[in-house]
């Protein structure tokens, strides 16, 4: 498939307002594609560049970008951003940037899907001195080849953001009708493998391919997620439920396969290295190839400390041994999902758990099981008194859901409401402030859209606003007077007192004294708050408040 | 052995420069008495080709090939070349390096695998009429003025007066140069006009201003073809470049 078709696709595919429509024009479109297509259009129409579960990054910033596109159409950089300014989307204005190329060139080299896909590998692979020009001359061969429309949507891809509008809910239901297998198979191998390229593959092979499918060591499998609820909601329903302490620390994945062991963040990327204390500790406490779940706490004196200590070690890509000294981190595993060659995903927690207890020898985090609601609460209470955030409340017939926020899984903790928000924008600040952003623009998500709730200005420290200034300037993509558009990477929890409904803000909410609570570099901007979410809590709370002076 | 030479080292390092001035890496064709390679910069917008006679070189064997050479790496070893060394090239038919040696260094480069590198293109079969013959360092002054006060530059010929010109405009600043007959080792009066980049000019004109002589040919919104000889007259160089079109 040329680039040229894959780009066409995407304009109709931008068009088309149902989903339905959507998964009908893409399923007709899959079966056509050769072995080597397939996966590459299937994350590509998510707009992805690598498997979910693989470390590549493309680290392609927006200033390279405009420099590459600046260099082919024979213009500055300035004038690129001066463009994306004023049209509000760069794979628009990149499109009309060609359109009207100053500088002409020989010929235009027909690109082929697969071709750019292994571009894109090109850039992912450059690293250490040289990385950015090597970089930046791979882009610059890709929007010397681009055609106008092939610029939109090349464009849209190195920022990995393709707004199509092609989710992996309609990704998945376009494969399973494509190649007639049930959407159940589909997304079942899909939480096993992550990668819903390959799972197309085999999707065409068959229901029995994907049925036979296995969770792989190094292979990051997507985490299981909770929901905020109560002991009493989950007991009722549940009767005799499994409970955990909820560690104020950060969630991590342990690989290993004999003397090999590798650790991976919650948004999988490999953080071995900055974690070798929890290397060797859970490498000492098993003999097994095993996959592990759990949590990774500082401790100081016997109790643990704020996340932040935690979240800096997960950063760290070097000169550990200076800051371990400082901080000593402990795991906590509560669950299996890979033992000795065996997918365990589809055992019952309760299964899984006995396994667990099996293999591991230490650093199994404590676990209660009661029916009983007053005995629960104790525990929550104990949880509390011991410096933790609260408890997870767990189904124990529950098999582990990757990447799903459901039901079987529930966290309680004190009533403090904070929100994880996308950061989309931002404001130049003043006085004290000058030469840094001042406030943060926050947003909602709602099916792949970003939308703004707020801004936050406050709590954050000096240091702090320095620390995310670096981290936001790279990705500006737009300018107008002192507010900039950012391109969505951070994610901010922030605190607040109320939600109100506000026709201000797109998301038809805003917050009521926000204040920034800290940075969660350990969330991508997927995992934000939904806007169903938000309208939940804004219905609960308003609930409750008309019933609070009964 | 693919490629068995001797060569002065300042020979060497005029040809990397003048393909380093467009691309990081080139397909090198070896052929019995001669070799050459032609690429296009990245934006195809650049194209460079260079042939070395095997005059050029102070030994010479060789059979027919495709090298795929990493010319920045290239450029970073002739740094530690002196003037007046001989450097011995050897390629060996089995082996994917390039073996460079001088003064007791003895380099062993990785050749890139040629179908990583892009194919050589096809030069453009534009019929550029005019042609004026100047002075590379002439040539190259006139760059540089035009790039302190814009990014592209005119060239034209004005047969009535019978000048090659250079134009640049800025924001607020104008810039004219005419080169008559005199000031001209050749001129074919043709007239012709186009505009360029100067981001891509500063790069090949630093390589041309060593030439003495520096063909330029021109035609009406057409590329522009420069062409002079290296190692005394053993080897050539082309540069081709794509105009830009004059914003209304």
């Amino acid at each position: 498939m040329l680039f040229m078709e894959f780009s066409r696709y995407c304009e109709r595919l931008e068009k088309i307002p149902g989903r339905l429509e959507m998964i009908d024009l893409v399923s007709s479109i899959l079966p056509g594609l050769s072995d080597e297509e397939l996966p590459v259009f299937v994350r590509f129409i998510m707009g992805r560049v690598f498997p979910d579960w693989s470390p590549q990054k493309l680290g392609i910033g927006p200033n390279l970008l405009y420099d590459a596109v600046a260099y082919v159409v024979g213009t500055r950089r300035e004038a690129v951003r001066g463009e994306i300014n004023a049209i509000g989307d760069v794979g628009m204005a990149v499109e009309k940037l060609l359109a009207n190329k100053e500088q002409t060139s020989f010929f235009i080299q027909e690109m082929d899907l697969v071709e750019v896909y292994r571009d894109f590998e090109r850039i992912a692979e450059a690293e250490g001195r040289g990385s950015q020009r090597e970089k930046l001359l791979v882009a610059r061969k890709l929007f010397g080849n681009a055609r106008p429309l092939e610029g939109r949507y090349l464009s849209r891809l190195m920022l990995e953001e393709l707004r199509i509008g092609m989710g992996e809910g309609n990704a998945r239901d376009a494969i399973a009708r494509a190649f007639g297998v049930d959407v159940s198979l589909v997304e079942h191998a899909h939480q096993a493998i992550n990668d819903l390229g390959e799972v197309a593959l085999l999707a065409r092979q068959g229901p029995e391919a994907l049925r036979d499918v296995k969770v792989e060591l190094f292979r990051p499998v997507k985490m299981m997620l909770a929901q905020a609820g109560t002991i009493a909601e989950q007991i009722g329903d549940h009767g005799e439920v499994a409970i955990e302490y909820k560690y104020d620390g950060s969630r991590f994945q342990f690989h290993k396969r004999g003397d090999l062991c590798r650790i991976y963040s919650r948004k999988l990327e490999d953080v071995t290295v900055g974690l070798p204390d929890i290397a060797r500790q859970l490498s000492a406490a098993t003999d097994h190839d095993v996959i592990l779940d759990g949590e990774a706490i500082a401790m100081a004196n016997g109790r643990p400390m704020p996340f932040q200590y935690v979240i800096r070690r997960f950063r760290r890509k070097h000169k550990v041994d200076s800051m371990m000294e400082k901080i000593e981190l402990v795991p906590w595993v509560f669950d299996i999902l890979y033992l000795d060659g065996a997918t365990l995903i589809d055992l019952p927690f309760r299964e899984r758990r006995r396994r667990l207890d099996e293999v591991l020898r230490e650093h199994i985090a404590p676990q209660f099981r009661t029916g009983d609601v007053a005995e629960a609460e104790r525990i929550y209470a104990d949880a509390l008194n011991l410096g933790h955030e609260g408890v997870m409340v767990k189904v124990l017939d529950s098999r582990y859901m990757p990447g799903i926020r459901g039901r079987q899984w529930v966290k309680v903790k004190p009533d403090v409401e904070t929100l994880d928000l996308a950061v989309v924008g931002a404001e130049w600040g003043e006085g004290r402030r000058a030469g840094v952003f001042g406030s943060y623009l926050l947003a909602v998500q709602d099916q792949g859209r970003l939308l703004p709730v707020g801004k936050v200005a406050t709590g954050i420290s000096d240091e702090m606003l320095v620390e995310l200034y670096q981290l936001a300037k790279e990705s500006v993509i737009a300018q107008s007077g002192k507010e900039v558009t950012l391109e969505p990477s951070l994610v901010f929890e922030v605190g607040y007192s109320e939600i109100q409904a506000s026709p201000n803000y797109e998301s038809g909410y805003a917050l009521r004294f926000p204040r920034f609570v800290r940075l969660r570099e350990d969330k991508g901007v997927e995992g934000v708050e939904t806007l169903d979410a938000l309208s939940e809590r804004y219905r609960r709370r308003s609930q409750s408040g008309a019933t609070g002076g009964a | 052995m693919m490629l068995q030479a001797t060569i002065d080292t300042e020979i060497f390092r005029e040809s990397i420069d003048a393909i380093a001035a467009l691309v990081t890496e080139c397909r090198l064709h070896t052929a019995e008495d001669h070799i050459m390679t032609r690429a296009v910069d990245t934006a195809n917008v650049a194209m460079v080709s260079l042939e070395l006679k095997r005059d050029a070189f102070d030994s010479f064997s060789a059979s027919a090939g495709e090298l795929g050479l990493d010319i920045g790496k290239m450029k970073n070893i002739l740094g530690m070349m002196g003037r007046g060394d001989t450097l011995a090239l050897n390629v060996r038919d089995d082996e994917r390096k390039l073996e460079l040696s001088f003064k007791g260094y003895r380099y062993s480069i990785a050749l890139l695998d040629v179908n990583t590198i892009r194919r050589d293109p096809n030069p453009p079969t534009t019929e550029l009429p005019g042609k004026a013959v100047l002075q590379g360092s002439a040539l190259y002054d006139a760059i540089k003025a035009a790039s302190v006060i814009s990014d592209k530059i005119a060239l034209g010929i004005d047969p009535d007066a019978m000048t090659f010109y250079m134009e640049a405009e800025g924001d607020t600043d104008h810039i004219r140069l005419a080169l008559g007959e005199d000031e001209l080792v050749t001129l074919h009066p043709v007239a012709a006009r186009s505009l360029f980049s100067l981001d891509y000019l500063k790069d090949m004109g630093r390589v041309m201003a060593r030439a003495p002589e520096v063909e330029v040919h021109l035609g009406i919104d057409h590329p522009v073809r420069f062409a002079f000889e290296i190692a005394d007259g053993n080897g050539r160089v082309e540069y081709l470049l794509a105009p830009r079109i004059e914003a209304d």
